[in-house]
């Protein structure tokens, strides 16, 4: 068995993380489970089913999402899509992502100050 | 599909389903949308030229083992989920608290306390150490019991009446807010509509009476200030859950709390909170010294209680200021 790289590891922890923010985000337009998989590996956010279904219900739970079954089609697909409340929490989603995205990018330029001068601390 | 490649797959989703948790509806909704997942992929493998049998293989290896597969997607739910452990435990105690104050009410009086839920029994006096463990013990075991059973149908209950703060389960602050409206408006309901058999009304043992006559006059005098308090608090945790920290909020958080403070500072003043002055026989004068020594209790825990309101009242006080130095919001 292949043994992960310190940097496969805290990529796929880095990608666990935001995978929630990216399905919150893509599931503005209604999608099947697998459909969204695919669209999330479009993006090169790799996940495992056995990642994403869980989320997607617990996010159904929460009351975030909503979902249903489209049993028109030759084979029957579960459909989700954002809730009113999911829709409404989406934008303060965004506006946290970037902010936390943008304190990360100022946190990894080489140029930042490691040290709190005298004067914060 | 083959019988061969259907039953394969049939295992493995029969494997899965073992390891699933919820009930049999969720299980069969889960397992379809497994279903339909991997008929999915095995589709695109198809299409790009695999064989069907290939490509059922690799599929289910991609997914994966079975069992860890169902567990992910619907986990067997504990007896007490992780997050519910710390309410579990503290309502738990209160429950055991106040149940067991009464089992000593009961003791006080010398007869059974005959509840809308239930009857009392005191324990035999005196009171032997051991009756006493073991009437502690018991009634511990019986409340655990009873709470773990709510804990257990809450969930199925709240899937049936969908109470709206399952859909607000994301924001933490939310929803115990609702909780706490939830437990006010909970005790609203006991202090003005079971008062005559609960709390608010004194019986004197004389009367024949079943009821333990534990709660003086002081407390229904209040009864009209501890109703307006109840609801300052209600509006107050409505208003936090809808809007946070805001000025119209912090304006009837102050009030409620100034409302507490007068209710309070009312029932240190007043007469007798607790009188036990009909208590049974078999106490004789001895009722009357634990009935000052109750109220004493009650007095300092009211003191304790108002001095800590009034410092949390100072504090929103200080942050509505603060909010206003900043300008209209």
């Amino acid at each position: 068995m292949a043994v992960a790289s310190p940097l496969e590891k805290i990529g796929a922890e880095l990608r666990r993380g935001v995978i929630q923010v990216a399905a919150l985000s893509l599931l503005r337009d209604k999608l099947y489970g697998y459909q969204l998989v695919k669209v999330l590996r479009s993006y090169s956010l790799e996940t495992e089913e056995g990642t994403l279904y869980p989320l997607l219900r617990r996010l159904e739970t929460q009351g975030l999402l909503r979902s249903e079954w489209d049993t028109a089609g030759a084979r029957p697909r579960k459909y989700y899509t954002l809730s009113d409340e999911g829709r409404a929490l989406l934008p303060q989603l965004t506006k946290l992502w970037a902010e936390i995205a943008d304190a990360v990018s100022q946190v990894l330029n080489p140029a930042a100050p490691v040290a709190v001068s005298e004067d914060e601390a | 599909m083959s019988p061969d490649m259907k039953q394969k797959l049939q295992r493995w989703l029969d494997e899965a389903s073992t390891a699933m948790g919820g009930d049999a509806d969720e299980r069969q909704d889960a397992l379809l949308e497994l279903e339909t997942t991997i008929l999915e992929r095995i589709d695109e493998r198809t299409g790009d030229g695999e064989s069907q049998s290939e490509a059922i293989d690799i599929v289910l290896r991609d997914m994966g083992d079975s069992q860890e597969m169902g567990a992910s997607f619907l986990p067997q739910p504990a007896l007490l989920p992780p997050h519910a452990t710390r309410p579990f435990l503290i309502q738990t105690a209160a429950l055991f608290a106040a149940h067991f104050l009464l089992v000593l009410g009961a003791t006080v009086a010398g007869r059974s306390l005959d509840l809308p839920f239930g009857s009392i029994t005191p324990l035999p006096l005196p009171p032997h150490p051991l009756a006493l463990f073991l009437r502690a013990f018991e009634t511990l075991c019986f409340d655990t019991g009873f709470m773990l059973l709510v804990y257990a149908a809450l969930p199925k209950v709240q899937r049936l009446i969908r109470l709206p703060h399952l859909k607000l389960s994301t924001d933490v602050d939310r929803t115990r807010k609702l909780e706490s409206v939830f437990f006010l408006a909970l005790t609203a309901v006991v202090l003005n509509f079971f008062r005559d058999d609960l709390l608010a009304l004194y019986v004197p043992a004389e009367e024949g009476s079943a009821q333990v006559p534990l709660v003086g006059p002081g407390l229904s005098e209040n009864l009209l200030f501890l109703n307006v308090w109840l609801a300052a608090m209600i509006v107050r945790d409505l208003l936090y859950a809808r809007y946070k920290e805001r000025r119209t909020t912090l304006v009837v958080d102050i009030f409620a709390g100034l409302c507490g403070l007068f209710v309070l500072l009312r029932l240190v003043a007043a007469e007798k909170l607790v009188d036990l002055s009909g208590a049974h026989e078999s106490l004789g004068r001895s009722a009357e010294g634990m009935g000052a020594l109750l109220n004493s209790v009650f007095v300092i825990v009211a003191v304790v209680g108002a001095a800590l309101l009034a410092a949390r009242t100072m504090q929103r006080v200080f942050r509505l200021a603060q909010l206003r130095g900043r300008g209209p919001r």
